[in-house]
């Protein structure tokens, strides 16, 4: 009798003890187009989830990571997110491509579940249905137009050319792009998309002809590296520089283009993996200890660790000050992640006067700096101070 | 003037390029008339294979490239002996879809290996420097996609005018019944047009992965976006696919030369294929040098 008090005493202190747990659902590209963003990205979520359970860095609660490849499929991600939806109640919901994000906008505000992206397009974040959706770092168009800020700065009246993705994702900065050139006195002569040709001789000639001086790419690595290429072999490489927006960028554009990508401009606002900070610190350890290769020598790895970050550290916001975690306190967790609250894990370049992530319900950019980096001897160096766009505020919202 | 002649030649190289991927569909149909929508997982295959032996192995780049392209027609062989040869005498439909089944698990399977997703290139060994004359550039890796071409264009010919297992291939091709009652091995002629189709798929590979880097979504696509090559030239015909392939590949840097201007956004180099595929199958549904059937009513 006793021994079966003391089974069912110590059952009971057991369930009492037992860790909840909480879900946080991503699904994106890991196969299919802009899987070299989509697979290290991932990458990093999957190895921030498990570094989350080890560090207990959610007391209490155990984290159930749910990671789907959507193929850049915007119905794979809607079936996905339904069925987590249905099955797995997450908390938060760590989306993948802009196309996706954008169908699945009025989804996430019906279901209120927070949401964030690795797309940085800025409908995502504009009216309608807008509330849950917050991006960890400035947008494609404040990138593109902090670029076109230092293009004027470089040469007043530059001609300009845009080359983007064939995608809501490469479109996004154009309408924002064209504003600021005005504004700031640079013409736009031509606006092409490309997502990736074997021979970019024909567009190189006609943007050569219409006077461009500087080309600036919303897009993946792999064609901009393809044009950077061609460009040399053209002998256009003097005529014409080369700047390109977040994910255009990084090792993987240096590994493709070899000595072709001396030179290139990009806008980030992450570290470079050779900084040390306490975020450049884990993204190191946790690529070595997963074993992840050259998926952890990337800037989108480590793009992945800070979404997987900001879930994880909101997460824990929410059960110390809600007692428990759901879409609601989450939600109120990261929206009041500002002030003495906001976050600094050391992932993203921090401004004078901003943290380096903080939300609020108004202002759902997390961190607000970047920098220019040029591709010299190799390596991207940077070449400015983390600033924030001076002008994009006021071309987007007209303030 | 000299840009007319700069799209041309390069048009060529990127032709070169779509006619090697184009050679292993048209093998494969000719001698089995199945169309194989795996080949671009060979291609991706074959590339991948190449940058492993250079990358891991520290192989010199000549014998990875030899290695990968032998290694490639040995898995189309051992695709074709596994899940093909079952197949003999189905429906062709049923055929079709276990090559989009392969394509599916050949997907999955690279997945696993360390080049799923990123971006790898091979190491420079070809000179870094362009070929330039009268203004026009070319470049080594656009030469070698064309010498690539060329040679695979003078092997085939030679193979099935003059050789006894080439000239079995094409018994098989034009009536596999007669050529079985002559003593042909029809199994041993389709295992062999898989084998040889993998070692086009993989210098297809090669290629692509020295003009513009090794991805393998981007090399997957190469696999299906010469269908209007294929198509063009015939889809039994050796001298159609490199005739098919060409005239895409100029096409398209004619249109993005001329067509794009007018344009917004550009993208006609993406149409053009397509607009070229609908008119052939309106007017010549054989493609300029496909084997035309003629059947008795």
């Amino acid at each position: 009798m006793k021994r079966s008090m003391l089974l069912i005493g110590l059952t009971l202190l057991g369930l009492a003890q037992a860790q909840k747990t909480v879900s946080l659902v991503h699904s994106g590209a890991i196969t299919g187009p802009t899987s070299d963003v989509g697979g290290p990205y991932a990458a990093a979520i999957e190895d921030y989830c498990k570094y989350a359970n080890e560090q207990k860095l959610i007391p209490g609660y155990t984290l159930n990571c749910i990671v789907r490849d959507d193929q850049y499929q915007n119905p794979n991600a809607q079936r996905i997110l339904e069925e987590a939806l249905d099955r797995a109640k997450p908390a938060v919901y760590l989306g993948y491509a802009t196309g996706a994000m954008l169908a699945l906008k009025s989804l996430i505000q019906e279901v209120k579940l927070p949401a964030i992206p690795a797309s940085a397009h800025i409908g995502l974040i504009d009216p309608p249905d807008n509330t849950y959706i917050f991006l960890p770092t400035s947008s494609y168009s404040e990138q593109v137009v902090a670029l076109l800020e230092h293009i004027a700065r470089e040469k007043k009246g530059a001609k300009v050319a845009l080359v983007v993705h064939p995608s809501a994702f490469g479109r996004a900065p154009v309408e924002d792009a064209r504003k600021a050139a005005a504004q700031l006195g640079l013409s736009i002569v031509d606006v092409q998309e490309n997502g990736g040709s074997l021979d970019n001789t024909a567009l190189l000639r006609n943007l050569e002809q219409k006077g461009a001086e500087y080309i600036v790419h919303q897009n993946v690595a792999g064609p901009v590296a393809n044009i950077l290429k061609d460009a040399k072999r053209l002998g256009l490489d003097k005529k014409i520089k080369q700047l390109g927006a977040i994910y255009t960028g990084g090792n993987d554009l240096i590994r493709l283009a070899g000595d072709a990508a001396e030179g290139y401009l990009w806008a980030s606002s992450y570290y470079t993996l050779e900084e040390d900070t306490p975020g450049m610190r884990l993204h190191r350890e946790l690529a070595a200890k997963n074993n992840r290769g050259t998926l952890g020598q990337s800037h989108n790895y480590t793009a992945g660790l800070l979404a997987a970050a900001i879930a994880v550290e909101a997460m824990k916001r929410a059960a110390q000050r809600f007692g428990r975690i759901d879409n609601v306190t989450f939600y109120d967790a990261l929206v009041g992640m500002n002030g003495p609250n906001a976050f600094n894990p050391g992932f993203v370049v921090k401004t004078a006067n901003s943290p380096e992530i903080d939300f609020t319900k108004s202002e759902q950019t997390g961190g607000e700096g970047l920098r220019v980096l040029e591709v010299k001897g190799g390596k991207f160096v940077p070449i400015t101070q983390p600033f924030t766009s001076a002008l994009f505020r006021k071309v987007h919202y007209g303030k | 003037m000299s840009d007319f002649f700069q799209f041309l030649i390069s048009g060529i190289a990127v032709g070169s390029i779509y006619a090697l991927a184009a050679l292993g569909f048209v093998l494969i149909y000719k001698s089995s008339r199945v169309i194989n929508f795996a080949h671009g997982q060979l291609i991706a295959i074959g590339a991948f294979v190449a940058y492993a032996l250079v990358a891991w192995l520290k192989l010199p780049i000549a014998l990875a490239l030899l290695t990968a392209v032998l290694a490639t027609g040995l898995l189309g062989f051992v695709v074709e002996r596994v899940f093909l040869k079952r197949l003999v005498g189905q429906p062709i439909i049923s055929v079709i879809m276990v090559t989009i089944g392969l394509a599916s698990v050949l997907d999955g399977l690279m997945y696993l290996t360390p080049f799923g997703s990123g971006n790898f290139s091979y190491p420079a060994f070809l000179p870094q420097e362009p070929l330039r004359l009268a203004g026009i550039t070319v470049s080594y890796p656009q030469l070698l996609a064309v010498g690539f071409t060329a040679l695979f264009l003078l092997l085939f010919g030679w193979f099935f005018q003059r050789s006894t297992l080439g000239i079995s291939m094409r018994a098989v091709a034009d009536d596999q019944m007669a050529a079985m009652s002559v003593g042909v091995s029809v199994e041993k002629v389709f295992a062999l047009a898989w084998a040889v189709a993998g070692v086009t798929a993989a210098s297809a590979g090669m290629v692509v992965g020295t003009v513009s880097g090794l991805n393998q979504d981007s090399l997957i696509a190469i696999g299906l976006a010469v269908f209007p090559a294929v198509i063009l030239g015939g889809l039994d015909s050796i001298p159609g696919a490199v005739v098919g392939g060409i005239t895409i590949g100029v096409l398209q840097n004619l249109a993005a030369g001329y067509l794009n201007r007018f344009v917004p956004g550009g993208g006609t180099e993406l149409v053009i294929p397509f607009v070229v595929l609908l008119v052939v199958l309106w007017f010549k549904p054989h493609g300029l040098f496909g084997t035309e059937e003629i059947e008795r009513v």
